[in-house]
């Protein structure tokens, strides 16, 4: 007599062959980036090798370098902002034009940033930037900082100011509100935000391939690099290293990848 | 009230926000009327006239839009059908945080991932002739690189579904749908009812705007046409860094003819739908 699965057991197996089928993308990159040598029809590489690993962990590849480099940048990036965009996005929250500052950090965000590098291309040629790692950081602070505002404008709240006018009814200096009240309040956000931030840098392609001319060597610039080389391998591991943050990330905290904004 | 604004703040927001936005478009208008730049003559309006008079610059708009409105409505599509089958599926368990995976990939390894999957000598094709549907590389159909920008609009949709899926699934709780389907099951709705008058369109209402986003986002795409757009159908981003990079100095007014256009319609949206929010 033949049994019937349990409906909990189908649906289980059900779950997890979803589950294996969205982590398929990043699985296949982290396969992939081990391979060497994929004729037609194989449907997997011939050879398995650690080599590119080793290169990578041992820094004979260049890809070491950029994994630095593109740390270095974004890391950057998204401390300048995360300090900047949270200071200006209270200024915004209390302006009595909130909607319309908002309206301008709405533009840039929305805009490509491709098309808005190659419309600044000639301002950053003029100022000695183009081609270089600065222009590249300073591209990219460019676009970030509209995200940074209107994220943390959502921070300012009815129930923040209450707070805060609190703090100052009770004598508290500005730092002591600062430090005693916003503070505690807002380091999730702050952290959320600098997450997201750093990972819009860390995403980044068509502009810093516009600005930095080659001369910024990002982990998505290398990408491109390989898979127009036909180094597919390559090109599946610096994928793989471009995805390892975001995994970490939402590992810790979901919050850290999904932006309820966008 | 010590939380006045502080002017030096919104002046630092305004230098980096909205100075450098409006110094690139009326750069690249002086550029596009011949007003600056390597080759200009004085004012003329003839690259507006060989942009806006030739069709590769309007396939290219509409290509890009059509892209937009193609991948956003088969990931909205999808999204939906998956929230109002199982609307908790991806609140608890494994499925809650698979289903944030696909988010961790950038848009250039989507571009890279979706050609090695369906280019000719792709991991899809590979199966196709394991399975015995092709005889070889050659028979299998163009779905990268193609004319009908297949490969753009698959690598599209596959990025949005899981954003959709999780935007649909917060808005089905937050809208209380479930319990509005319940209502409207309770004064004698069948399902089908409950799906099409209740329960797709409370979520479309609310999801509108992030949609409307999400399609400029898609058409200002660039990693993803660039890697796997076709060089005779490019889209308005492709097509204007193209000419912008091109040796023929003469192309680089076009450029930023292109760039000043494409500006337009984005800020016009983005206007329009802003404007439409504080209106409702």
């Amino acid at each position: 007599m033949m049994k019937t699965i349990p409906e909990h057991v189908r649906n289980s197996w059900r779950r997890r062959l979803l589950a294996g089928l969205l982590a398929s993308p990043l699985l296949w990159l982290a396969l992939l980036s081990a391979g060497r040598q994929w004729p037609y029809p194989a449907l997997l590489p011939l050879e398995w090798t650690p080599e590119h690993w080793s290169r990578l962990l041992t820094g004979r590849s260049d890809l070491a370098f950029s994994l630095f480099f593109s740390l270095g940048l974004s890391g950057g990036v998204a401390v300048l902002i995360t300090a900047l965009s949270f200071g200006v996005s209270r200024a915004v929250a209390y302006h009595r034009r909130r909607r319309y500052w908002l309206l301008a950090a709405y533009l840039p965000y929305v805009f490509s940033p491709v098309i808005l590098a190659a419309c600044l291309q000639y301002f950053f040629l003029r100022a000695n930037l183009a081609g270089a790692v600065a222009g590249v950081f300073v591209a990219q602070v460019l676009i970030t900082m509209p995200y940074g505002v209107i994220f943390f404008t959502n921070f300012w709240n009815g129930h923040i100011r209450s707070l805060e006018q609190l703090a100052y009814t009770l004598g508290s200096s500005r730092w002591q509100a600062t430090l005693y009240v916003l503070w505690p309040a807002a380091r999730g956000t702050l952290l959320t935000g600098f997450f997201q931030i750093f990972l819009i840098s860390w995403f980044e392609y068509g502009l810093t391939q516009l600005i930095g001319l080659g001369k910024a060597p990002t982990l998505t610039i290398k990408v491109f690099q390989y898979v127009q080389e036909a180094n597919l391998f390559y090109a599946a591991l610096a994928g793989t290293l471009l995805a390892l943050p975001p995994v970490v990330l939402l590992w810790i905290n979901k919050r850290f990848v999904f932006s309820r904004m966008l | 009230m010590r939380s006045r604004s502080q002017p030096w703040l919104l002046a630092l927001f305004a230098l980096l926000t909205v100075a450098p936005l409006a110094a690139g478009i009326l750069y690249a208008l002086a550029y596009s009327l011949g007003l600056t730049g390597l080759l200009n003559t004085g004012f003329t309006l003839a690259h507006w006239q060989a942009v806006l008079g030739a069709g590769v610059f309007w396939q290219a708009l509409w290509f890009s839009a059509a892209q937009a409105v193609g991948a956003i409505s088969l990931a909205l599509a999808l999204a939906l059908v998956v929230v109002l089958w199982r609307p908790g599926a991806f609140q608890t368990g494994l499925l809650s945080f698979a289903i944030y995976l696909p988010l961790t990939l950038p848009a250039i390894v989507v571009a890279f991932l979706a050609f090695q999957g369906l280019s000719k000598s792709g991991l899809l094709s590979r199966i196709a002739y394991a399975l015995g549907f092709i005889g070889g590389l050659e028979q299998f159909p163009d779905l990268v690189n193609d004319p009908a920008g297949i490969g753009i609009l698959l690598a599209h949709a596959g990025m949005a579904t899981p954003f959709f899926i999780l935007l649909l699934t917060q808005l089905y709780e937050q809208e209380r749908v479930a319990a509005y389907a319940d209502l409207a099951a309770t004064l004698g709705a069948t399902r089908r009812q409950r799906i099409l008058k209740v329960q797709t369109p409370l979520l479309l209402r609310r999801a509108f705007p992030t949609v409307v986003l999400y399609a400029l986002f898609v058409m200002s795409a660039y990693e993803i046409p660039l890697l796997l757009g076709s060089q005779s159908r490019p889209m308005v981003t492709v097509l204007a860094v193209e000419k912008l990079q091109r040796y023929n100095l003469a192309d680089i007014p076009q450029a930023y003819t292109i760039s000043v256009l494409y500006s337009v319609v984005v800020i016009g949206a983005t206007l329009w739908l802003l404007g439409r929010q504080k209106t409702q």
